[in-house]
């Protein structure tokens, strides 16, 4: 458990990094966040 | 009831990372020139200043939305838009429902101070928003929403409250609103 704790430490904090450095990716996680609200609001 | 336990927090951390990810992208948007899809976004900074005479508004039911930005506070959100009688209007929905009234924050603060400014087309305009409960004007205005949107706008949903209505008027100066008086 220890491990996978660090793992969603590390993901997390990758995620957040990415979306703030790389161009594009912010885009990328607007439009799955977009797909997602169609997806529960149908 | 151990492993389920288990099970809801592997579960729980696996869904903190997207949702940090979307959080960021959020938050981002809110220092950015105008908004995207979804995110509000910081003030319209670029693009110029339209100055000359009142536009035939037209144009803008060829278009799918526009930017609008309130004065105060100065963030900016991609909105529906709609001409009728050669007058602009934009709309808030879902205004009595629990999920409006926490999501939708902007109608109510255009209601309380309408100065706003538009971009289409990369051009600015500035604008006074004025909200519309009954006008002749909402008849031709729901049909050019139907057919423009999948929106349940009709003059009762207006009248109900379901849907606030903004005529977004020309931006009066200051000193003529004095001059006259108002």
């Amino acid at each position: 458990m220890k491990i996978f704790y660090k793992f969603v430490t590390a993901a997390t904090a990758l995620s957040i990094l990415s979306v703030l450095l790389i161009p594009g990716v912010d885009d990328a996680v607007e439009g799955l966040f977009q797909l997602f609200v169609l997806f529960v609001s149908r | 009831m151990k492993f389920m336990f288990r099970s809801l927090v592997i579960v729980l951390c696996l869904l903190i990372i997207p949702i940090s990810a979307v959080v960021t992208a959020a938050i981002k948007q809110r220092f950015e020139d105008g908004p995207n899809r979804v995110f509000a976004g910081g003030p319209l900074i670029s693009g110029p200043i339209y100055k000359g005479v009142e536009p035939d508004w037209e144009f803008v039911n060829t278009i799918d939305t526009l930017e609008l930005q309130l004065v105060d506070p100065p963030l900016s959100r991609r909105i529906w838009v709609a001409s009728a009688q050669g007058r602009l209007f934009i709309w808030s929905g879902y205004m009595n429902s629990l999920v409006g009234q926490l999501w939708k924050t902007w109608p109510a603060q255009a209601n309380a101070d309408g100065r706003a400014l538009l971009r289409i087309d990369g051009i600015r305009y500035e604008r006074n928003l004025l909200r519309l409960i009954n006008d002749p004007v909402f008849e031709e205005l729901s049909t050019v929403v139907s057919e423009k949107y999948p929106s349940h706008f009709t003059r009762d949903s207006v009248e109900r409250g379901d849907v606030w209505v903004f005529e977004a008027k020309p931006k009066t100066p200051l000193n003529h609103q004095i001059v006259r008086g108002s």
